[in-house]
């Protein structure tokens, strides 16, 4: 008889390692993270005291925690929906048979791998105010009177972050859509076909609502990863101009390791965190019940 | 014979246009790598070019010659290090929690899961904040060790998530037999089951590679001494300063950072799609 479940020492050296890591280097973080965001913790000084809620009533009445807060979401919102529209015909026109259709998807697949700091230097070349490729080709064909200066303009900047993070979550939402296409069954087509569905009426009607949960996971997914996402940011615009796409996670870290604020970085953590748990209790009520 | 419009559009006109369609598709979401490999190929006096030009003239490699230098070599010496090891750590340790999350009864099974998926959206400064204190009392500040670290953890709950659900379509009955005919449990897990769960694997691992290429903000706050730079750090840090106007040159270093990446990719991407599809979509 396969007795694996009595075998608690097996048990017990498979969990270790990850245990002791998640234990060290994530539970305690955390609580530690939420215990310092009442103190005045920083790593200059050697020690701290309890100063209650200062740091929150600090930060709440802070305009530029505000203007971040608000930043993050326009950008990553925005970022987002464009991603999903997109994927969504990209996945649908895919997934036809098309000759080549397996290239383009690895073709289109590829850009997920350039990393992000090529894609910094990448971005500052092709938004160039002189000699960037999108100026050059808007001129070209005459839709630009003078240089439009991508970077140093807090809304376009914000724009061309925008499209950098939809151009980056493209690829990965596209492959599990098609994924998720490639699920759905065929009977269910051919039956709407034979009750004389036309191809936008299967599409919108059946082919849709099938993948609609799946879709909107990786969506999720994509968005709280994007959350993390500073590289771009912090290496193209380096947050600005006036702080147009300083984004949650960079203004974050600035606090913490080039303010060495620990206190106030490890507040906005925790704030960021008290999202998260409204995000994902909403996700589950919604999203999981209907799975 | 006679013409046939709706022939027509069946025949030419749908199967032409959706081609058309996923080529340009395809064309606009690729452009941006194809502008810096031809940027990275011109010669300097092409680069400022107006109406600008897609395909050089003249194929030139002097700019990767120009920033080729023992700079470059350190910083590709130790993302490679740093990369290679976060990936080999966080996919074993991971793999091995997850075969015991699927195996065996354990309590609050769903709640752990939760936990591993939702830790990849934790706030990363508030992690590296007593990573850092507790990294700085180990004495462990400024090695590379404290990157590996720090790749490894925010890494290994994806790669126990992703295992776990690839073990839980193997069927348990192959480990019964093994176990029948007197192998071990570890000569079950790492003979036959990690061997069976090769998409798997190779999915989380370059799951964890390609983050540790990519990841900036640790080496940035861990690491002080110039060659221990890794690439990300070291082409924010010291390159682009250096290099500021030199765009051919910068668009060949970022050609030459992404190739080693893109090379495994090429190889390992109808396992590392699998392995991946199998972890997200049915879990």
């Amino acid at each position: 008889m396969y007795s694996l479940k009595q075998n608690k020492l097996l048990l017990l050296g498979l969990c270790l390692p990850a245990t002791l890591i998640v234990a060290i280097f994530i539970i305690f973080p955390i609580a530690n993270g939420v215990y310092m965001s009442f103190t005045d913790a920083s790593p200059l000084r050697p020690t701290s005291k309890f100063v209650g809620f200062e740091n929150y009533r600090y930060l709440f009445a802070d305009d530029v925690y505000w203007q971040v807060l608000g930043n993050t979401i326009f950008i990553i919102g925005f970022a987002t929906i464009l991603a999903m529209l997109i994927s969504v015909c990209l996945a649908l026109l895919l997934n036809n048979t098309i000759r080549f259709s397996g290239l383009y998807r690895s073709l289109i697949f590829q850009t997920w791998v350039v990393p992000w700091i090529v894609i910094a230097i990448l971005w500052g070349w092709i938004f160039n105010t002189d000699y960037g490729l999108v100026n050059g080709t808007l001129a070209q064909y005459g839709l630009i009177e003078s240089q439009i200066d991508w970077l140093f303009n807090g809304k376009y900047a914000q724009w061309a972050i925008i499209l950098c993070f939809a151009w980056r979550s493209i690829p990965f939402l596209m492959v599990i859509m098609l994924a998720a296409l490639q699920g759905v069954p065929g009977e269910v087509l051919d039956a709407a076909e034979v009750d004389g569905a036309k191809y936008w009426q299967k599409t919108f009607k059946v082919t849709l609502p099938l993948i609609q949960n799946i879709s909107l996971a990786a969506a999720l997914m994509q968005a709280v990863r994007m959350f993390q996402e500073m590289t771009l940011p912090f290496v193209l615009t380096e947050g600005g101009p006036m702080n147009a796409t300083m984004v949650l996670s960079m203004y974050s870290y600035n606090l913490a390791f080039d303010s060495w604020d620990f206190a106030l970085a490890a507040t906005v953590g925790s704030l960021w965190l008290v999202m998260l748990v409204l995000f994902g209790a909403i996700y589950l009520k919604t999203v999981v019940r209907e799975m | 014979m006679k013409f046939s419009f709706s022939k027509l559009v069946r025949g030419y006109i749908i199967p032409y246009g959706l081609q058309a369609s996923a080529l340009a598709s395809t064309a606009i979401l690729i452009s941006p790598i194809v502008w810096m490999v031809s940027t990275s190929l011109k010669k300097e006096s092409e680069v400022f070019d107006r109406p600008p030009v897609w395909i050089p003239s003249e194929i030139s490699f002097d700019s990767y010659f120009r920033i080729m230098n023992s700079f470059v070599a350190n910083i590709l010496y130790n993302s490679i290090l740093v990369a290679l090891l976060a990936a080999i750590i966080a996919t074993v340790i991971g793999a091995m929690t997850a075969y015991a999350l699927s195996r065996f009864a354990i309590p609050g099974k769903s709640t752990i899961m939760l936990f591993f998926l939702s830790s990849l959206a934790f706030p990363i400064p508030l992690l590296m904040m007593s990573m850092y204190i507790l990294l700085m009392k180990m004495g462990l500040l400024d090695t590379l060790l404290s990157m590996i670290i720090g790749h490894t953890v925010i890494t290994l709950p994806i790669t126990v998530w992703l295992m776990k659900n690839f073990i839980d379509q193997i069927p348990k009955e192959i480990e019964e037999a093994a176990y029948v005919e007197g192998a071990s449990f570890l000569r079950i897990i790492f003979f036959i089951v990690f061997p069976l769960s090769m998409p798997a694997l190779t999915a989380s691992a370059l799951f964890v590679f390609v983050t540790s290429w990519n990841e900036l903000f640790f080496g940035l706050s861990f690491i002080s001494s110039p060659d221990l730079r890794t690439v990300p750090v070291g082409i924010s840090q010291s390159f682009l300063q250096e290099f500021k106007t030199d765009w051919t040159g910068m668009m060949s270093l970022a050609v030459i950072v992404t190739i080693p990446i893109g090379i495994i990719f090429v190889f390992l991407q109808k396992s590392f799609l699998r392995g991946m599809i199998a972890g997200s979509v049915k879990g």
